[in-house]
């Protein structure tokens, strides 16, 4: 019902390319997360899917037919904005009702469907507000209701967490991943926020500068990035990245350790520094070490009881088996 | 830091600004209202006897008052329902991209930088002159018998002209806010499968509501006082096909020389207008807070 094919998608803004050829495809009732730094390209390839902007060349296919030139409207894609884009004259339920109303409905199928969406997005007793009444998650919930009661063959989301508070959002991306396992429905997902990218795709797409660095699903990313700019993308802390002698001992350009990779160690170790900052989160301590000869601190994560602090000593030893290696045009080496 | 010192220091700072501006209105305001209550006429010099309510019930019964009440609500309402309308229409048009927008722009809005005199004279002389102007040499080229617009419908070309003048302020103000308008909200009613004419209709036309009200606010409050068209076209013939309030009080007091019955009118358009005044503000009040 839901699946999207891209073949060879071209974007250009006049002379600038903002995406060269592209080929993905996304299957039915998948959740698909395209992810990116800002200015990857990553809205805008959701826009050209929508239909909000039209491709230079390619095609688009929806359920296997070709969508290239439809208009947005016969696509059968709902989205959700990163604004929300609530109409503000309209109660939420003709926010919700709107695109019903747009199809030509009758009134009372109309409010069927509505006091159905509402039911599961808990906004029953909000229904004859006006969106300027709600909090940010109403808001959201309201978005996220008009575009589900056209019950669409899969959903498109903007950025739609980036104007909540961080409470909120980690609410919001359990109410998300909740609706998708209860829809089944198709969902591509945009964000620059890896965490969100990491908790609920089943499929993360990475982009930069409108290229797809890897496609993959959440831990076939964490595990085996592809190459340097995935491996650094994704994971929080960033992934450790040397060069010079420490990756030539692995006969490689640049090597790669994650902070929950490195050890501690009483004496000895690859690494000797000193800390020059730490991070207690009480689950977990981060240290920030300056090491002798390299030019950015390397970070470690650690118990959140341990019992360094600020200007010690510290020696690491990173686990072989998770080091990643890559060669001098940034990509993986097996 | 609003101390009692400073405050004093501030009211003492801005006397003068307001005692003049108490002088400025209070004074005209009381004599008009003194001399509307006197027999005072230029042509009869002498005594000014006070005689009660005398002017204005000479004013309110004078059949020209009638007139000139439906001709003020006609011209209000007519240019209000001219400018509304093709403002919005102008505005949904500039509103799109097109080559040459800041031009257009400028054209469009041009005609409110012309002092309400010279575009009458213009409009009278080089448009609708039954001789010489525009109209009648368009009406000559298609065989027809030129219309004498001032002559047989002074009142609606009145309209059309200052409806001309005012078109403008009607469409920077709604075309300003046609732009304020989160283009994110066309969006989501274009993939919600709105018809362009049902986003017109359900999100930018809602969304022009505050805007229209302040252009009708403000255009009604300078169209209950019109006068300078009337006077340069037509003197409020013929007749007084095209006299409005305003230019009543005028015929009464500077042609007729009646200075008495010349203030009660103008007493009498003061409260007319205040009255449409508190009405406006309680409407446009209403969907100002909204």
């Amino acid at each position: 019902m839901g699946n999207i094919t891209l073949e060879k998608v071209q974007k250009k803004f006049g002379e600038t390319e903002v995406i060269p050829p592209l080929d993905l495809a996304i299957e039915d009732g998948e959740f698909v997360v395209f992810v990116g730094p800002s200015g990857c390209g990553k809205s805008t390839l959701l826009r050209l899917i929508a239909g909000l902007e039209d491709v230079s060349s390619g095609e688009i296919r929806i359920d296997g037919k070709p969508a290239t030139d439809l208009p947005p409207a016969k696509r059968g894609l709902a989205m959700v904005f990163q604004s929300y884009a609530l109409y503000p004259h309209m109660s939420v339920r003709k926010n919700i009702a709107f695109p019903l109303k747009m199809a030509g409905l009758n009134a009372e199928e109309q409010n069927k469907r509505v006091e159905r969406a509402a039911a599961v997005l808990n906004l029953t007793d909000y229904l004859d507000r006006r969106p300027g009444q709600l909090s940010g998650g109403q808001r959201q919930r309201v978005a996220i209701g008009r575009s589900i009661v056209r019950e669409p063959a899969a959903f498109l989301f903007d950025e739609p967490l980036s104007n909540l508070d961080a409470a909120l959002r980690v609410g919001m991306r359990l109410e998300i991943t909740e609706l998708h396992e209860r829809l089944k429905t198709t969902m591509i997902y945009v964000t620059h926020d890896q965490v969100e990218a990491m908790t609920m795709a089943d499929k993360i797409v990475v982009l930069r500068a409108g290229h797809v660095e890897q496609v993959g699903s959440p831990l076939e990313l964490y595990r085996n990035p592809r190459n340097l700019f995935v491996a650094g993308f994704i994971g929080s802390p960033k992934m450790n990245l040397m060069t010079g002698e420490h990756a030539a001992r692995h006969d490689c350009t640049t090597i790669g350790v994650r902070p929950e990779h490195m050890r501690i160690v009483e004496e000895g170790g690859t690494f000797t520094g000193r800390i020059i900052v730490s991070e207690h989160l009480g689950s977990d301590t981060f240290f920030h070490v300056e090491i002798p000869g390299m030019d950015e601190p390397m970070t470690v994560r650690a118990d959140g009881e341990i019992g360094l602090r600020h200007g010690d000593t510290i020696h690491l030893e990173p686990e072989a088996r998770q080091i990643h290696r890559f060669d001098e045009k940034g990509l993986r080496l097996a | 830091m609003a101390t009692q010192h400073s405050r004093a220091a501030a009211r003492f700072m801005i006397a003068p600004s307001v005692i003049v501006l108490l002088l400025w209105m209070a004074v005209p305001l009381a004599l008009t209202l003194y001399f509307s209550f006197l027999r005072y006429n230029l042509l009869m010099p002498g005594e000014n006897p006070f005689v009660g309510w005398e002017n204005y019930s000479y004013f309110l019964t004078d059949p020209a008052f009638q007139t000139a009440i439906v001709n003020t609500l006609i011209l209000v309402l007519g240019v209000l329902f001219i400018t509304v309308l093709g403002g919005i229409g102008l505005a949904v048009l500039l509103d799109q991209p097109m080559w040459g927008t800041g031009i257009v722009r400028i054209m469009v809005i041009s005609p409110f930088f012309v002092m309400p005199t010279v575009s009458a004279l213009v409009w009278k002389n080089m448009f609708m002159n039954p001789v010489n102007g525009l109209f009648a040499f368009l009406a000559g080229t298609f065989g027809m018998a030129p219309f004498d617009f001032l002559t047989q419908a002074p009142l609606a070309s009145i309209v059309g002209i200052v409806s001309w003048q005012w078109l403008p302020f009607a469409t920077l103000i709604l075309l300003t806010a046609m732009q304020s308008l989160d283009s994110e909200q066309l969006e989501a009613a274009e993939m919600d499968g709105a018809s362009a004419w049902s986003r017109f209709w359900y999100i930018k036309l809602p969304h022009l509501a505050r805007a229209i009200t302040v252009v009708v606010l403000i255009q009604t409050i300078f169209l209950l006082s019109i006068f300078a068209e009337i006077l340069v076209t037509t003197n409020g013939g013929p007749g007084t096909a095209s006299t409005n309030l305003t230019y009543l009080v005028y015929a009464e007091s500077l042609l007729r020389f009646d200075v008495g019955t010349g203030s009660a009118g103008g007493v009498v358009a003061i409260i007319l207008a205040n009255i449409v005044a508190i009405f406006l503000m309680r409407m446009i009040g209403k969907n100002l807070d909204a």
